[in-house]
């Protein structure tokens, strides 16, 4: 498999399964991603997204398969793993009774900042959302600043690899176009990304997707080339097509 | 008629389906009644007690031996060197003995002399019910060994003294135990919901990825109570010495020490609970059973643990409040010092530092994925 630069993968999952029970969530699923690119990750809810970006951060143990990141085995090597990945979570990245400034505070702490560096953030923060809301509980901050904030806070433990669990899920258009301009100033920066989207307009912002149902990975690529592979069908059309021939 | 049967059934699916709480509703009220049952005497065997012999006479030896042939006593000599007096009421202070007899140095040759002659009972006070009965025990023995000298009938005058409780006050007792009670479950119940918080909002994915380490997040996580729950219970102490009058004999100092430990372990125990207990709900409800409970009726709270079964008496050593309660009452009510509750203070330490590690274990297994 080919990758954007052409070096040894940043992610490798080989067979990855998770099952509860007789359930499989996530069912032999393969794939890499390599250094600067954007993975989309999308799939119908319940499809197995969340499960198996769970399963990579060690959050969830693997019932078989494996995860590798740049080289390291992540059920030998999780906490090295975890000073390289940067994860923002679908149900919670930020502690709502505090601050936007505390959460900030909070994670820089967790990633034993100096207290110089800290600062810089802190102005870095309150040029990125208003000023106002800096002192905010995070729980009276509009969505949209919100995501921006938990993305903030996700990035300073300046991860090389960032895994975004429906990052945009609830936000108005326009946030979530400019929420894709921060994830090209990243791609720009060196980082690895993967985003995991149910809005199948965002997938065309991605490098390459991954089409996920029923727990089984079942359409990859490059998604302009996945769409002219299919007659120039639009992108809802290739993922209704991919997911009801599954 | 149609929408209520809807209703019935579905509460019905839901209490078939929450086997935890059927477990409570059943189960528990049985194996209480069973635990507790035994644990519920007012009766007291093996009082610990010491003789002051001052006469040393055959006359004194049978009266000790008296004491020491009867079922509620097991009775005890000063520890030598020093005034023998002085070691009685510092065993009377620290509450390893409720009771010494003190016979005067004349007691012997006044009996052979056919006068009579005085023995004196000094009893532990602060508890005016076991104080009672230590009386009233000591009494019949005193009587029963002048029957079986049938030329002592009503030779022998019984002098007691009620110490640190003169007035048999019973609240001066029952207190500071209450103090001690209430400081476990607030403790256990601060820490148990603030893991079980984050399993519900999603927010321990946070913890779990981030650099910190295990042991980092569990006492991170239980520093902060340590002044909330010191806080806590110096507003309780003074309200219970300025609203109740409790007398405070001791040194401050003293009780806030062995209180700092007490407290460590009740937000041990909570942080453990907090990391066994899916929900906010059950934690708080195993918080408050696993502590308020046994604190009650195991402690020596109102029952006395020497006349519990052997096998009660066991799991009353496993909890922390039977530590504590005898601490805070010395202290308290008899002014008893730091060197008098080393073992009690120790054992509450390594109680603390068990339960923080087995909730650090716990945490790396949730952590692990291992749910």
């Amino acid at each position: 498999m080919s990758h954007a630069n052409g070096t040894a993968p940043m992610i490798e999952v080989v067979d990855l399964t998770k099952t509860f029970g007789s359930f499989t969530a996530v069912d032999r699923i393969s794939f890499t991603m390599g250094r600067g690119e954007i993975i989309g990750f999308l799939g119908p809810n319940g499809a197995g997204k969340t499960t198996t970006i769970k399963m990579i951060m060690g959050l969830l143990r693997i019932s078989s398969g494996l995860v590798r990141v740049k080289g390291l085995d992540n059920r030998r090597h999780l906490p090295e793993i975890k000073r390289m990945v940067g994860y923002m979570s679908q149900k919670f990245s930020l502690y709502p009774l505090l601050t936007a400034r505390q959460n900030v505070e909070f994670a820089a702490g967790i990633f034993r900042l100096p207290r110089s560096t800290v600062k810089v953030r802190l102005e870095e923060l309150r040029g990125l959302i208003p000023a106002e809301m800096v002192n905010l509980k995070v729980e009276d901050i509009p969505p949209g600043i919100r995501q921006r904030v938990a993305l903030f806070v996700c990035l300073l433990g300046d991860p090389e690899i960032i895994l975004l669990d429906e990052p945009t899920s609830g936000v108005d258009p326009e946030t979530r176009r400019r929420f894709w301009q921060e994830i090209y100033q990243l791609k720009k920066g060196g980082k690895t990304l993967m985003v995991t989207t149910h809005y199948l307009d965002e997938a065309e912002y991605a490098d390459r997707i991954l089409i996920i149902n029923n727990g089984r990975l079942i359409l990859e690529g490059e998604p302009g080339a996945l769409r002219r592979a299919a007659g120039d069908a639009s992108m809802e059309d290739l993922f209704r097509h991919a997911v009801g021939s599954s | 008629m149609t929408r209520i049967n809807a209703v019935v059934r579905k509460e019905f699916h839901h209490i078939l389906r929450d086997t935890r709480s059927l477990m409570i509703v059943f189960a528990m009220p049985v194996m209480m009644i069973v635990f507790y049952g035994y644990a519920i005497s007012f009766d007291i065997k093996q009082i610990d007690a010491g003789v002051v012999d001052f006469s040393a006479t055959e006359w004194s030896r049978d009266l000790a031996r008296a004491f020491a042939n009867n079922r509620y006593f097991r009775i005890h000599e000063p520890p030598p060197g020093g005034d023998p007096i002085a070691q009685a009421e510092k065993k009377l202070r620290s509450g390893e003995w409720k009771e010494y007899i003190y016979i005067p140095a004349d007691f012997g040759d006044r009996l052979a002399a056919g006068r009579s002659a005085e023995v004196g009972l000094v009893v532990d006070g602060s508890d005016s019910n076991t104080a009672n009965l230590v009386y009233q025990y000591s009494q019949q023995i005193v009587m029963q060994y002048m029957l079986s000298m049938k030329n002592l009938e009503e030779l022998i005058q019984i002098r007691t003294h009620f110490y640190f409780n003169p007035e048999a006050k019973s609240y001066i007792f029952f207190i500071p135990g209450l103090i001690a009670i209430l400081l476990l479950m607030v403790s256990a119940l601060l820490t148990s919901i603030s893991i079980t918080r984050e399993k519900e909002s999603g927010s321990i994915d946070l913890l779990f990825i981030s650099p910190l380490k295990s042991r980092e997040i569990i006492l991170g996580k239980t520093v902060p109570y340590i002044f909330v729950a010191l806080i806590a219970g110096v507003f309780i102490l003074l309200f219970a010495r300025f609203w109740f009058h409790i007398p405070f004999r001791g040194n401050l100092l003293v009780l806030l020490f062995f209180s700092l430990i007490y407290i460590f372990c009740g937000l041990a125990f909570g942080i453990l609970v907090s990391t066994l207990a899916s929900s906010q709900r059950m934690a708080m409800l195993g918080a408050l059973l696993a502590t308020l409970l046994p604190s009650i009726m195991l402690s020596g709270f109102i029952f006395p643990i020497d006349s519990m079964p052997v096998i009660l008496q066991f799991f009353a050593r496993l909890v922390p409040a039977t530590y504590f309660l005898r601490i805070i009452r010395g202290v308290v009510v008899k002014g008893a010092e730091l060197n008098h509750f080393l073992i009690d203070g120790g054992i509450l330490l390594g109680m603390s530092l068990v339960l923080i590690l087995a909730a650090t274990g716990r945490f790396v297994r949730l952590r692990r994925g291992v749910r």
